[in-house]
């Protein structure tokens, strides 16, 4: 009994390191497709159009599903 | 009802990017994300063709087919659609899509890919028509103002049709027949399982 | 000169001027008879399939998937994926627990038979065999329901609870498949390291297969630490292990050694040795908890019962007598630690 509660913990300790180790490993497209002719930064949440209500957020700001230590160009 | 479709005339297609250039300012595509691309064949030699391509909008989608939470649906004018609320980012559609349609915010599959990004045939998504949430997750929908879709708009040799298909392939048959030549319509045979006959 | 002279010989430079202007006037005169025809030398559709399986071309963006302009292998490939895994899936496991049923309802459980050692136990698996295998295995449960979730869930699931709970599911169900894999691959490297030497096939093990292994008929013929029904799941788990391994490493580093037809592959191979691999494990799990009396207690605690051990492991047990000279490490009536 003890040998399967620990490997349990054990599984989703290695699962949850894991997903912090990945992390640092995973590029996002506008990084990823950046070239040393075309250096782009964080493009943020500025989408507007025309029934724009005027709520910025800049590039800096922080939003949520992006890395706050990401890769920044 | 119209059935929506894309052709590209590869013989008038002069690879100048005003399609993918249109269709990145109206959505704000950020970079990395190529919705609409333009692939040059045969490049530098003679017979050289460039063709516009995006999502086709297929006839039975193999993307919809293949989606693990089937968020994607066909709307009444046959453009095909999917909700970035259900989608995963599992990636599976790209696998799918004969035409590379699909976008993917990030590169690694762990945990996510990020919401899965396409050519809308600038007909929004699933939120309400002309919202500001609309704008923001799938970018303009001219389609509810009764427009066509901006990258055929902005061709600047009309290479790049949109609209009804069998307008479209009507307005192609005349052009070949007129001019005397047309390398056909690329894709509408995997897209549409249809050739435009001349 | 004399201007006679100019005049006549400017005239003659006139004509001669406007007969060559005029050489092609018959040309300029008439239209073309033939229209310029660009796509005599241009490529269409049909003759680029002939040469490659792909069409693509060349672009001015950074990412180079986007240079296949069409790859027809997509529709294919959802062909395999939604016209044959559901059937192959739902046969290989539905038919595994048909048969896994068939057997019980016949054969019946295999019971303990008793003998003068019975009540005594003697030492199976280790502590970090025990480990190694329960991590290893309950990752695999979730790896495999996870995993069933691709190609079932829409199909069985989201009917029941509905388009945004099943996302919200599935979303979880993919983020503990691609995480859990990294535990299930180091347990599947840590049980070849600790159990290869134990199931190198043998002799003995060809003469327990053609008794039967004793699920036909009452035989009871010789076996090591490992019989070879247990040497064929070994060498099943590392091997579809080690395939599922590294298909779903492809799979998390998309397009870092494949293009997208071997993306295609990947996953397809992935997913038939998945549905094949639950198949296989399920016989596994019948026979270590319900087929078969005192086998659990091997993973269970450890220690299985002398007469169970003599019965069916019966080289085994001489080899661990004659190191351990005083017998089973266990005396009756000791209740074995936790």
């Amino acid at each position: 009994m003890k040998a399967f509660v620990v490997a349990v913990i054990c599984a989703v300790a290695l699962g949850i390191a894991a997903s912090y180790v990945l992390a640092t490993s995973q590029r996002f497209a506008w990084q990823a497709f950046s070239t040393t002719s075309t250096r782009v930064s964080q493009p943020g949440t500025n989408l507007v159009g025309p029934r724009w209500t005027g709520d910025v957020k800049g590039p800096h700001d922080e939003v949520a599903g992006d890395p706050q230590s990401g890769k920044r160009s | 009802m119209a059935r929506m479709k894309f052709l590209c005339d590869a013989d008038r297609c002069i690879e100048c990017n005003a399609c993918v250039t249109a269709c990145k300012n109206e959505h704000e595509v950020p970079w990395g994300i190529n919705r609409r691309r333009v692939v040059t064949l045969n490049d530098g030699k003679p017979g050289e063709r460039s063709v516009s391509m995006a999502c086709m909008h297929c006839t039975d989608a193999p993307c919809a087919s293949v989606c693990p939470v089937n968020c994607f649906y066909t709307t009444a004018d046959a453009v095909v659609l999917h909700s970035k609320d259900l989608c995963i980012g599992c990636g599976y559609c790209f696998y799918a899509c004969p035409f590379g349609a699909p976008q993917y915010p990030r590169v690694g599959n762990f945990g996510s890919r990020g919401k899965m990004d396409k050519c809308t045939y600038c007909t929004g998504g699933p939120e309400p028509d002309l919202s500001t949430i609309e704008y923001e997750k799938y970018g303009s929908n001219r389609l509810a103002e009764g427009k066509l879709p901006l990258c055929a708009e902005m061709c600047s040799t009309k290479a790049l049709l949109a609209g009804d298909g069998e307008m479209i392939a009507q307005i192609y048959r005349e052009r070949v027949i007129k001019r005397g030549y047309g390398s056909g319509a690329w894709g509408w045979k995997t897209a549409y399982r249809e050739t435009v006959a001349i | 000169m004399r201007l006679g002279t100019t005049i006549s010989r400017t005239f003659v430079a006139m004509m001669a001027l406007v007969a060559v202007a005029a050489i092609d006037a018959p040309a300029r005169a008439q239209a073309p008879t033939t229209a310029p025809n660009p796509t005599a030398d241009s490529v269409n559709e049909d003759l680029l399939f002939k040469q490659d399986p792909k069409i693509h071309g060349r672009i001015s963006i950074p990412d180079q998937k986007a240079a296949n302009l069409i790859q027809p292998q997509g529709r294919e490939w959802r062909l395999f994926h939604e016209g044959w895994m559901p059937w192959i899936g739902a046969a290989a496991i539905l038919g595994m627990i048909a048969a896994l049923a068939l057997f019980f309802f016949t054969r019946g459980r295999i019971k303990l038979e008793h003998s003068e050692e019975s009540g005594r136990k003697i030492l199976r698996f280790n502590g970090f065999e025990r480990f190694t295998h329960w991590m290893t295995a309950s990752c695999f449960v979730i790896l495999a329901l996870s995993g069933l979730n691709y190609i079932f869930g829409k199909r069985l699931l989201m009917p029941i609870i509905g388009p945004e709970a099943f996302a919200t599911l599935a979303q979880w169900a993919k983020y503990s498949h691609v995480y859990l894999a990294w535990p299930f691959m180091l347990g599947i490297v840590f049980m070849f390291a600790v159990w290869l030497r134990d199931n190198i096939p043998n002799r003995i093990d060809w003469q327990w297969i053609k008794a039967g292994g004793g699920f036909i008929g009452k035989a009871h013929p010789h076996a090591e630490r490992f019989n070879a029904g247990q040497k064929v799941v070994f060498w099943m788990v590392t091997g579809f292990g080690t395939a599922m391994g590294i298909t779903g490493l492809m799979m998390l580093f998309p397009f870092y050694a494949t293009d997208i037809n071997g993306m295609q592959v990947m996953q397809g191979i992935h997913s038939l040795i998945g549905v094949v691999f639950i198949a296989a494990i399920l016989a596994h799990i019948y026979i270590g908890s319900l087929g078969m009396e005192g086998a659990y207690d091997a993973m269970g605690s450890g220690k299985v019962d002398l007469a169970w051990a003599r019965s069916h492991h019966d080289l085994w047990v001489e080899k661990e007598q004659a190191k351990t000279a005083s017998g089973p490490q266990l005396r009756p009536h000791q209740a074995p630690a936790e």
